[in-house]
């Protein structure tokens, strides 16, 4: 069974297509990292599956359970993490990642320990028990991705993974989603972040105006647009005329 | 003085934005509750103000005691709102960091806030003195001069606690910059209680009091009293005194005019010269000593069993956290349970069990309308408050069906403890009847079941996501739709009652026959009414939320 497909999935705001007819199909154990300029449809395509966005046209199986017939159950297999690192200003990290460990019922078993471990990944020390509206971006990004590992989803959707994030945990989250790779979760990152998308996609998908340019591995990339660098397929993919 | 403008002109173009930007329907709804409220509230002062007029002696002298009351009140309403919005909007405003990083001057950015606090604190207050004043011009026939003259004058009056505000703040964070937001707001509101409290005793409070006597000497002199105007030094006295002097020339306008403005002008010079010593600085302050302290000891410190107690200990740490909404809340508490222990001293003439009766009605129909007000202000904003942790919700495993009614429970049980203890104590006081002490109680049940209900479903039909501050949310366009949906619901529902409280008056204290049809009829039609009112928004706020893009 595959662990996410979507179907001719469309997405229109007012009078602009915002996304038209997406298909992908993705398994266990894939990095798929959706590249695209500014305003090409990533993060869109991201809040759909998340269900922060209800499609216009086609539909998303998540673990075999349609998004729209049962959205509970289908959201209930995956771990979302938006562009933007919002935490409620008057909570603290420790509190936010409890919040998030009570709605998805995370199991008490070992629980402290689990967290402490997951704190020392990301480096976060004792500004945890501080209120979040003094945390820095990189700061918030380090909770949510404590929070997003503590409930263990099977589907992971990250937007901009890398933003805000300093050499070091940069590193840590490069080398866990290549872990978690191999622990058999499914990963959707959208990013700009070339080198990151070379360095850990199985699948990489090219995006612009809502059309999906490209899907495949980089030397599928390589062959078709000529090119060796990643830059220069990006921007030769991405270009308004782009092979798809 | 030319960035101070280009602020200003920025911020009314993003506000003529917001208006083009609503739908046809809510443009319209929005103009139609605004213009229903300000024309009721005209209807119900004139009305008032004829009837004083024509009442020998003493109705102009206490129709010219209730405007400055009523000024006197809006001047420390204005004080209190100007005191909790400033923190946010000089101190704690995203917006500040990027004002802040531009080559601007920061009395430029100080000005420029000070309008927008005096705007977003001032313009429910202005909304009732506007139709207030206008109703005191006809009625004294005032001539065509009384109506500009006396709008220029509220709106220079209402620069005098905004900038006192700003002062009292900056004055406060550049002292003890290691103060919190908490604690800033308390400082100010018991410092302004304070003042209130000494202005009421140098003004002798015992004019207000209800007047009982039978000797005409007495009453004479009471007139008299009425028409010395006390507490010279006070700004609303000014201000009444430019009304006035229109009525009867018994005070100099003139002279009272300039003296606003002057005072006016020179608070906003201080409080621009004590922004020019010490804003820049106070700013930083906050920022580098905002939220440090560790938080050790919290209902979620450690994960909850379950979803609904983990959603309640949220929304509970999110309000205790934040100082404008238990502020605000508790200042209403408190001016609840002066004018419920006020009502032990009722006067003389509601010793009869007829005129009690009436009194527990009244009482009740006062009642439900502030709790439509609270609701409002503190129950409307708390789906819009999600705004940080929607990307959350929304992709969790929960529904907002569930979020939605956690968050209804909550409110619920808040709202009838207020209406009970409220109405409960109010009827001790009063003396009612045993049956109506406690009938009331029960139908305040459904008040507060119907309202949290239609203050969360709008709330979540009209919700501000790009919005922080509850009362800004509650000021919007939704608010205030919400705002007359729920005083009509308390008017439709005393509409209901009147015929089973007729018959119940008439037969106690009249010993007419009682119809039980309809009275049995009117509180059947009541049950079904409330059923329809505790469903209905509900549903339209979970299908709202269900089917919206975040």
């Amino acid at each position: 069974m595959n662990r996410l497909v979507i179907k001719n999935l469309k997405k229109k705001f007012n009078n602009t297509w915002a996304l038209e007819g997406l298909n992908l199909q993705l398994n266990q154990g894939e990095i798929f990292v959706l590249l695209g300029p500014n305003g090409a449809g990533k993060t869109t395509t991201l809040k759909l599956i998340a269900g922060l966005l209800r499609p216009t046209e086609g539909e998303i199986v998540i673990e075999g359970t349609n998004l729209n017939d049962d959205p509970i159950k289908a959201k209930s297999y995956l771990g979302y993490v938006p562009d933007e690192p919002f935490i409620y200003n008057k909570l603290t990290g420790r509190e936010f990642i409890n919040f998030v460990a009570g709605i998805y019922n995370v199991s008490k078993q070992n629980y402290e320990t689990r967290l402490t471990e997951l704190m020392e990944t990301f480096d976060i020390g004792t500004w945890v028990d501080e209120l979040s509206e003094s945390y820095s971006h990189g700061m918030k990004q380090r909770v949510i991705m404590c929070q997003l590992l503590l409930h263990n989803p099977n589907l992971v959707l990250i937007d901009e993974p890398l933003v805000g994030l300093d050499p070091k945990t940069s590193k840590t989250v490069r080398e866990l989603f290549v872990r978690l790779k191999e622990e058999g979760k499914t990963l959707f990152i959208s990013t700009h972040t070339l080198s990151f998308a070379r360095e850990v996609a199985t699948k990489i998908g090219i995006i612009n105006r809502g059309e999906l340019k490209f899907i495949g591995d980089i030397e599928e990339l390589s062959r078709i647009s000529g090119k060796k660098d990643i830059e220069d397929i990006y921007l030769k993919l991405s270009a308004d005329n782009g092979i798809v | 003085m030319n960035d101070f403008l280009l602020i200003l002109r920025v911020r009314a173009r993003m506000f003529f934005a917001s208006i083009r930007s609503l739908s046809a329907i809510r443009a319209v709804s929005f103009v139609f509750v605004i213009a229903c409220f300000v024309l009721g509230a005209y209807y119900i002062f004139i009305r008032v103000f004829g009837y004083l007029m024509s009442v020998e002696v003493i109705g102009p002298g206490l129709l010219d005691r209730l405007i400055e009351m009523a000024l006197f009140v809006f001047f420390i309403m204005l004080l209190f709102s100007n005191v909790i919005t400033s923190f946010s909007t000089f101190y704690n405003s995203r917006e500040l960091d990027f004002l802040f990083s531009l080559p601007v001057p920061p009395t430029s950015i100080y000005l420029a806030k000070l309008f927008e606090n005096c705007l977003y604190a001032s313009w429910a207050t202005l909304t009732i003195a506007f139709p207030l004043i206008i109703a005191y011009g006809v009625r004294i026939g005032a001539p065509i001069l009384y109506y500009p003259l006396s709008i220029a004058s509220i709106v220079i009056y209402l620069f005098i606690p905004a900038a006192v505000a700003s002062m009292l703040i900056a004055i406060l964070l550049r002292i003890f910059p290691k103060l919190g937001a908490r604690e800033v707001i308390m400082i100010s509101i018991a410092f302004i209680l304070g003042l209130t409290y000494l202005y009421i005793k140098i003004n002798n409070p015992g004019l207000l009091k209800i007047f009982e006597t039978e000797n005409e000497q007495t009453l004479l002199l009471f007139a008299a009293q009425l028409t010395t105007v006390g507490g010279v030094y006070v700004p609303s006295t000014w201000l009444s005194n430019i009304l006035r002097g229109f009525s009867d020339g018994s005070a100099d306008w003139t002279f009272s005019f300039l003296l606003l403005s002057f005072v006016s002008l020179s608070t906003v010079l201080i409080s621009f010269l004590i922004a020019k010593a010490c804003y820049v600085r106070s700013w930083l302050s906050t920022g580098e000593h905002a939220s440090k302290r560790s938080r050790r000891k919290s209902l979620l410190f450690h994960p909850q069993r379950q979803v609904a107690r983990t959603i309640l200990f949220k929304d509970l740490l999110v309000f205790v956290r934040e100082p404008t909404q238990w502020v605000q809340l508790s200042i209403f508490l408190i001016l609840l349970a002066v004018y419920v222990f006020s009502l032990r001293k009722t006067p003389i003439y509601f010793v009869f069990p007829l005129w009690r009766t009436i009194v527990a009605f009244a009482n009740f129909a006062y009642i439900s309308f502030v709790l439509a007000t609270l609701g409002v202000r503190f129950m409307f904003p708390t789906m819009s408050l999600e705004r940080a942790g929607i990307w959350f919700i929304g992709s969790a495993p929960i529904s907002f069906k569930k979020v939605l009614l956690v968050k209804y429970f909550f409110n619920l049980v808040t709202a009838v403890v207020i209406i009970e203890v409220l109405l409960l104590s109010a009827n001790l006081f009063i003396r009612v009847g045993r049956g109506l002490y406690f009938l009331l109680p029960i139908i305040g049940l459904f008040v507060a079941a119907s309202l949290v209900s239609i203050n969360l479903g709008l709330g979540s039909r009209f919700p501000h996501f790009h919005e922080d501050n509850p009362s800004r949310i509650a000021a919007g366009s939704g608010g205030i739709i919400t705002a007359l949906i729920s005083i009509a619901y308390v008017g439709i529902s005393i509409v209901i009652l009147a015929t089973p409280a007729y018959n119940y008056l008439s037969h106690t204290f009249m010993r007419m026959p009682v119809n039980y049809l309809l009275v049995y009829s009117g509180f059947a039609f009541f049950v079904l009414f409330n059923i329809f009112t505790i469903i209905v928004p509900l549903r339209i706020g979970i299908k709202s939320l269900e089917r919206r893009d975040y």
